[in-house]
């Protein structure tokens, strides 16, 4: 469908942006699922005594966190670096 | 999934591709509440159940399902507690 005017994005700038918008949207999901399967697999001990998390588990937790947002930024830096922009 | 948080720009959009969006939003968190649902199933039969002896979960692997699931439950608010403080900007990624 052609635009009748430059602020309206064609039909394929359409498609693009809500591909690109669904790409993002899996990254995030998919990032957020390993992140919290890999911090509970680092923090939390396969015998469950009680439903509540301790103390030691709270502080595990924040820590992994912290460490895979720092790995997901150095990663990211690194892959950059190695390829030219797209 | 907030969609103020994406990094496209989608206010250029008429409503139709916004309803479409909306759908495919709707259908992302589907797709991972029924993922968690199977994994952490998995994951609580796996540590909890070590044993065939009889038919059905005694109480003491009813128990530890209960408190791995409540577990899992608990953590995955804090880490996305944690999470939203270190990623505020989300505008950019």
């Amino acid at each position: 469908m052609a635009s009748n005017n430059a602020n309206t994005p064609s039909a394929f700038e359409r498609e693009q942006i809500i591909g690109m918008m669904e790409k993002e949207m899996e990254y995030r999901v998919e990032m957020f699922n390993k992140l919290t399967h890999t911090c509970f697999n680092k923090c939390i001990e396969g015998k469950y005594k009680e439903s509540e998390l301790n103390m030691g588990e709270n502080s595990c937790i924040d820590r992994c966190v912290s460490k895979y947002w720092q790995v997901t930024n150095l990663v990211g830096q690194l892959l950059g670096n190695n390829r030219p922009p797209m | 999934m907030d969609p103020n948080l994406l990094a496209a720009d989608l206010s250029c959009l008429s409503e139709e591709d916004k309803a479409k969006i909306s759908s495919i939003i709707d259908n992302f968190q589907i797709r991972d509440s029924l993922r968690t649902y199977s994994s952490l199933t998995e994951r609580c039969f796996s540590d909890c159940v070590n044993n065939f002896y009889r038919k059905s979960l005694g109480k003491q692997e009813e128990d530890c399902v209960m408190r791995c699931t409540q577990k899992f439950l608990k953590l995955s608010m804090r880490v996305s507690i944690r999470f939203a403080e270190l990623n505020p900007d989300a505008s950019t990624q």
